[in-house]
């Protein structure tokens, strides 16, 4: 293998992607507006629907309006009675967000220390109507305390007399651990995706379109081997899966301080310049891999657009380990799942951001890793050497 | 010695036998013609002597080099032409198409860029040389694949349906540098199923039918062993009775 074909071939591809805008649509446009767009988007929705269910709450009671119970009520901010013909109907329909029936002379069997039944309904499959449940709940608790502390009183009790356990709650977690452990279980799902995906355009590009545009016969006649052909051709789509990768990170990480609630401000500061090479190091072991994969998989391929559906499922491959680790907590990670392919990846990407790595996971990762890239690289190779996939 | 030499070579894909034994040889200076119809074996022994594929016998020597051992030193010698569409970087300048191949056979610098100027002038190819060859037409595509084919200056040139979609004017010109080519001693393999071209360029031909080896010889030879003159009706003859002509 000569490192100065390599070379060459490496920055022949490079120029041939730089001046490819569907590649660059896949790899950067996606990650840098798309994935900001749709959150930002999500975010946006969620806080005007919160809003508007804050603002205007229509109700309707039924029974006897003319207790304590409907003023206070009223006092809620938002909070607007209506009347209804039919109040389940209306609620259904979206006109009412919940009803709430009062029962007689509810006043006089309070006082009289009586237990009194309320029935409220709301539609659990609308948020607005969710949160009017939540305010009724509010609304009649506040109002049972005011009555509980009159009879407290009445009985030369204070409300000690109901609480006498004070409970206070402390949080150990630095905001750097709640960054983290929040960025944990996406970050790593987001890079994955990414790694795989971002390679595919490219690994389709430089081998099935190759031998369908004839290309690849012209290249294999030149006096370069094809073990340089095949290493400047993997670290083509390597590179393509690590730039989607960084640029998904890049910007869902951007798009995450962009959107914060108060006091829980998402930081990366946990990440330690050790964590950073450690995670560099996975995303390009995990980047090879994917790309020798893809690389197998465009040489089987007839054409281009074989190739793309042999490669759809390579993104799952991403997306199952992801998806599996993302509840869990490095502690909690089983240890085969440190042994297999893709998963050892995930589960070392979990640890670099949740703050825990175990530097025996580490070396096993890293090695597992090493050994499944080189598998993927040998058959990819064997693959190319075959006269019979590399011409149309 | 002879730059090309073809002995006993034959090629099967599992069962199917797409070329039987064949045998021929190209002196230095010489174009051989190679005239068979679709699925003759012509790709199939052109594939072989540019080491795509391995023959499935016999052996094959490009200036001494064995095709089968020696791949690597064989490549540095051949330049090939593949027919049917031209494979080309389309998002890359024909002088940038041309260079890398150019480097890779280990050009640079001065020399390489005075080489595609000088197959630039050749092929007429100065308006567009400059310019992504995405939208280049057939012709215009084929000129910058004979460039690329001829940047390092190979000693043994394989040409597989060379003219197929060159203009008029363009297929003179390539005929004028496959004899410009002749005289600086180049051997030349050319295959093509225009017969007109064939007898005004080779100096012998090689007729292939459903792989065998019918004829090989002069063109006067070939004319001296039928009473049919005309050499696309004597070629139809040929492949219709399918005998190997002594």
């Amino acid at each position: 293998m000569s490192s100065r074909h390599v070379w060459m071939m490496f920055q022949k591809e490079l120029l041939d992607i730089w001046r490819d805008t569907k590649t660059w649509i896949a790899a950067l446009v996606i990650p840098f507006l798309v994935i900001p767009s749709i959150i930002y988007l999500m975010t946006q929705s969620i806080s005007n629907v919160e809003q508007e269910a804050r603002a205007y709450v229509p109700i309707v009671i039924t029974g006897d309006t003319s207790q304590g119970l409907v003023a206070h009520l009223q006092k809620e901010p938002g909070v607007k009675l209506l009347t209804a013909a039919d109040p389940i109907q209306a609620v259904k329909e979206g006109a009412a967000r919940a009803v709430i029936m009062i029962p007689p002379k509810l006043d006089q069997a309070l006082r009289q220390g009586a237990l009194v039944n309320m029935e409220v309904w709301y539609d659990a499959a609308n948020q607005k109507s969710v949160y009017a449940r939540e305010l009724i709940e509010k609304s009649v608790r506040t109002y049972e305390e005011g009555i509980v502390s009159k009879r407290l009183e009445a009985a030369g009790l204070t409300s000690a007399a109901m609480h006498p356990i004070s409970l206070s709650v402390s949080n150990l977690a630095s905001q750097e651990r709640v960054s983290g452990s929040m960025l944990a279980s996406i970050v790593p799902l987001m890079l994955m995706l990414a790694l795989a995906s971002g390679g595919i355009p490219v690994a389709t590009d430089i081998v099935a379109g190759e031998k369908d545009r004839g290309t690849l016969e012209t290249l294999i006649t030149a006096p370069v081997s094809a073990q340089s052909i095949l290493t400047a051709k993997l670290l083509t789509v390597m590179t393509m899966g690590l730039v989607s990768s960084l640029a998904s990170g890049a910007s869902l990480m951007w798009v995450l301080r962009m959107q914060p609630k108060e006091g829980e401000k998402l930081t990366i500061s946990f990440l330690q310049p050790e964590s950073a090479v450690l995670l560099l190091g996975t995303l390009v072991l995990l980047s090879a891999f994917f790309a020798a994969v893809e690389l197998c998989l465009s040489t089987i391929a007839r054409s281009p657009r074989e190739a793309h559906i042999y490669m759809t499922p390579v993104a799952f491959l991403a997306l199952i380990p992801s998806y599996l680790i993302m509840p869990l907590t490095p502690a909690d990670i089983p240890f085969a799942y440190y042994l297999l392919p893709i998963f050892n990846g995930a589960a070392l990407l979990k640890e670099i951001f949740y703050g825990q790595i175990e530097p025996w996971h580490v070396l096993i990762v890293l090695s597992t890793s090493l050994l499944y890239v080189v598998l993927t690289i040998s058959l990819a190779a064997a693959l190319f050497r075959r006269e019979g996939l590399l011409v149309k | 010695m002879e730059p090309v030499t073809v002995k006993g070579i034959s090629k099967c894909f599992g069962t199917i036998t797409a070329v039987e034994p064949l045998t021929f040889s190209i002196r230095k200076g010489e174009v051989l013609g190679l005239i068979g119809e679709n699925g003759a074996g012509k790709t199939t022994t052109m594939r072989m002597m540019a080491t795509i594929l391995k023959p499935s016998t016999g052996e094959i020597r490009i200036n001494g080099y064995c095709v089968q051992k020696e791949a690597m030193a064989v490549r540095t010698q051949i330049g090939i032409l593949f027919g049917g569409d031209v494979g080309m970087y389309n998002r890359l300048t024909a002088r940038e198409n041309i260079a890398f191949f150019g480097t890779l056979y280990g050009l640079a610098g001065m020399e390489l860029n005075k080489r595609i100027d000088d197959l630039a002038d050749m092929l007429e190819m100065g308006a567009f040389i400059d310019r992504r060859v995405g939208p280049f037409s057939r012709g215009m595509k084929q000129k910058v694949a004979i460039a690329r084919t001829l940047v390092h200056d190979p000693q043994v040139i394989l040409l597989d349906e060379p003219t197929t979609g060159l203009d008029v004017s363009a297929a003179v010109i390539f005929r004028q540098l496959i004899t410009t080519m002749r005289q600086a001693g180049k051997t030349i393999l050319f295959s093509s199923h225009n017969m007109g071209e064939i007898e005004k360029l080779c100096d012998r031909v090689a007729i292939m039918h459903k792989g065998k080896l019918l004829f090989h010889g002069t063109i006067p030879a070939l004319r001296a062993k039928s009473s049919i003159h005309d050499l696309d009706d004597l070629f139809v003859h040929l492949v219709t009775g399918g005998k190997p002509i002594e």
